[in-house]
């Protein structure tokens, strides 16, 4: 049980990071991005290509990896940014077909339906089956908490405070003299950059990708997490991503308590308990488990009345 | 009575130790846990519940007759939503929480091909059904066994009917993903050894278009004689549909699960003159027959739950295995597996035919319900019944059934 407890906090990790992602654009910038699955991949490929079919180190494969999203979220939002809105999810939408398309269909790359095999992994060589598990785990923790403590920073500070203007009224901020397409192209970017890390961390974890790990159903989960946990609040991404896990996780284990229904028949009930918590939340909680919370400045006294 | 520190730390050592002992000692009345992983959702969902019939069926009857090695089999069932992203998170819960020994089930290749490394690391066997030539890359330790011949296979049967009816010059088209992909390039290897060729290049299109109107252009334009499909029934239909619009005349060719009832009733007179094929089970034979009517279905001479029977045969192999290996350690069973499907030995049926066997210390050899299950040394089949069809007046009518050497 501890080692697949191990495994599933491995991947709630990988769906945190996804999550974090995502609330930097859509978050705090109101960004659609519904192509997060697209610079998921992306980031898996780009480092799985690295570490593999070029033999670098795990570590420059993450770090092309972020690179690699980075640019593409930045050709992405430059083709599409001014579109703001429904427009940009559709092409991010878009973008994430291609993506799975050009993964399926560029063999001489990524190998297609095939499958990509990736040998590398995030840990130190002679450990025994269980260690290892621990370290994986250790890593994506780790990963998790720089991307949160980073973006969470962000979000606190004034670049924060400029994207959730522009996320209210894109024509406040724009009045005040701020560059609006600058920081939605940097909000973008930062997060498909964060998003293609957690595909580099997952490429190495799983060892085998296919087009078929990069499908829309991922993207879903992780909005799921957004608003589940609170669009907005860093913390709220967290939480989300992790209440998502182990309801999805959860749910196996009414199995056992269920023998009077066909395997077939509990499969399909999974998906309906999934569905009707989420509506549950979503009806009664509409903002989320952390709601995002913004702090009352301190007003400044008013100025005294000319005397 | 005062409580020395000598007594508390040893009566603490010993309440905390206890349950250690107790497992060793329960270990051999503990049930023996098998993963059932199916496809029961997605695209395969179509075929997963007969699989997972197949396997219920077969642990119910073993564990009525007293189990295996004297165990209760308990046996989990997980989706494998035909996703590898949601089956290694399902093959997680097996391995990891619920210990099972092996994983039997898995049906698209790249599920199979999936969770493979995580059950090579926790050395858990694998028994599945699947087609593409590159399954057996991922198995270094032997713990793999497939009930379902690769697509080279049946690219030999196919490309000796083409070449019969006298098409040497033959195009291919299908779906971009692994099965097709393989399927491709087995089938031109096998054109081209009875001295045909494929006309321009193996064409893939991509799955789950709204219109193939391009696609069957593009064949149009090619002018082949014949055309083979390797597409599945959601993707073939149209295809065929935009293929006969745009005034193809020439022969088609495909998989016989491409033109099932519902591709007959879609197109009517217009499916008359394909020609298909595909593996199948012996209709007829005891051990199939057995096995239908063990889930509940009567025989009727035609091709009935073709992948239910091959997993009737996963869980026959596995439950033997162990009990003949007296073990569930993976690598024995593996061994016991390869020995019982290939013989020498008296030819037996069910695991209860097996069990005698054992008891009795006699070889035996595995004749199952979906071929007669003798396997290479890669854990692939060595051969399977394989039958050829011609639709006429909307109805299949059999050409020949051969047996097909997937060790060429």
């Amino acid at each position: 049980m501890d080692a697949y407890l191990v495994a599933i906090l491995t991947t709630a990790a990988v769906y945190v990071i996804l999550a974090l992602a995502l609330n930097i654009q859509f978050g705090l910038t109101g960004l659609m991005n519904f192509g997060v699955v697209g610079f998921y991949g992306v980031g898996a490929y780009t480092s799985g290509i690295m570490t593999e079919t070029l033999g670098q180190p795990i570590l420059l494969g993450m770090l092309a990896a972020i690179v690699v999203g980075g640019l593409a979220g930045g050709l992405v939002s430059l083709l599409s940014i001014r579109l703001s809105g429904d427009f940009l999810a559709i092409v991010t939408l878009g973008f994430a077909e291609t993506m799975r398309l050009a993964f399926n269909n560029e063999d001489w790359l990524t190998r297609g339906p095939r499958g990509f095999l990736i040998m590398t992994r995030p840990v130190i060589d002679g450990l025994g089956r269980g260690a290892t598990a621990w370290f994986i785990l250790g890593v994506f923790v780790l990963a998790a908490i720089i991307v949160f403590v980073v973006l969470n920073r962000l979000a606190g500070s004034p670049f924060g405070r400029v994207l959730r203007a522009i996320r209210e009224d894109d024509l406040v901020p724009a009045t005040l003299g701020k560059n609006v397409l600058a920081y939605r192209l940097q909000a973008f970017v930062l997060g498909s950059a964060a998003m293609a890390l957690a595909g580099s961390l997952y490429a190495h974890y799983v060892q085998t990708i296919t087009p078929d790990n990069f499908t829309t159903q991922v993207a879903v989960l992780v909005w799921m997490s957004l608003i589940v946990g609170g669009a907005g609040n860093m913390k709220g991404a967290v939480v989300g991503a992790l209440v998502v896990t182990a309801i999805y996780e959860g749910t196996r284990f009414l199995a056992p308590l269920m023998e009077f229904l066909t395997p077939t028949q509990v499969s399909a009930l999974r998906f309906i308990i999934i569905g009707t918590l989420l509506i549950v939340v979503v009806r009664y909680r509409p903002e989320g488990l952390l709601p995002e919370r913004i702090a009352p400045r301190s007003r400044p006294d008013p100025v005294p009345a000319a005397g | 009575m005062k409580l020395s520190r000598r007594l508390f730390i040893s009566s603490a050592a010993v309440t905390l130790a206890a349950p250690a002992y107790l497992r060793a000692g329960l270990a051999q009345s503990a049930p023996i846990v098998i993963g059932s992983m199916t496809p029961l959702t997605g695209g395969g969902g179509p075929y997963g519940p007969e699989k997972s019939d197949a396997h219920r069926a077969v642990v119910a009857q073993v564990n009525a007759q007293g189990g295996v090695m004297g165990r209760e089999v308990q046996l989990i069932s997980e989706d494998s939503e035909t996703n590898p992203e949601a089956a290694v998170r399902a093959a997680r819960k097996l391995i990891d929480a619920d210990k099972v020994s092996a994983i039997l089930g898995t049906w698209a290749s790249s599920v199979s091909l999936g969770i493979m490394p995580l059950c090579q690391e926790a050395n858990v066997l694998q028994v599945f059904s699947g087609s593409s030539d590159y399954l057996p890359d991922g198995d270094t330790k032997g713990l793999i066994f497939n009930l379902q011949p690769l697509n080279k296979a049946w690219a030999v049967a196919l490309a000796d009917l083409a070449v019969q009816r006298g098409f040497t010059e033959v195009a291919f088209a299908g779906p971009k993903n692994d099965f097709a992909a393989s399927m491709g390039e087995s089938f031109a290897a096998s054109l081209e050894k009875l001295g045909g060729s494929i006309v321009g290049e193996p064409f893939y299109y991509n799955p789950g278009q709204a219109s193939y109107r391009a696609e069957a252009e593009h064949l149009i334009r090619m002018n082949p004689p014949a055309i083979f499909v390797a597409g599945y029934v959601t993707d073939f239909v149209p295809v065929y549909r935009e293929l006969i619009r745009g005034g193809f005349t020439g022969q088609i060719i495909t998989l016989s699960f491409a033109v099932g009832p519902a591709f007959k009733e879609a197109v009517g007179d217009a499916a008359n003159g394909i020609l298909h094929g595909s593996p199948v089970p012996p209709i007829g034979k005891d051990s199939y027959e057995t096995y239908l009517r063990l889930v509940g279905i009567e025989p009727s001479g035609q091709v009935q739950n073709s992948f239910g029977c091959m997993a009737y045969d996963e869980m026959n192999l596995c439950l033997l295995g162990m009990e003949a290996a007296k073990s569930t350690d993976s690598f024995a069973v593996a061994d016991a597996i390869r020995k019982i499907a290939n013989g020498p030995g008296e030819r037996v049926t069910t695991f209860a035919e097996g069990k005698a066997m054992i008891e009795a210390g006699t070889a035996m050899n595995y004749d199952g319900a979906s071929s007669s299950v003798d396997f290479q040394e890669n854990g692939m089949l060595k051969s399977r019944d394989f039958a050829l069809y011609e639709v006429k007046g909307g109805e299949d009518e059999i050409i020949l059934t051969t047996t097909s050497d997937a060790t060429q």
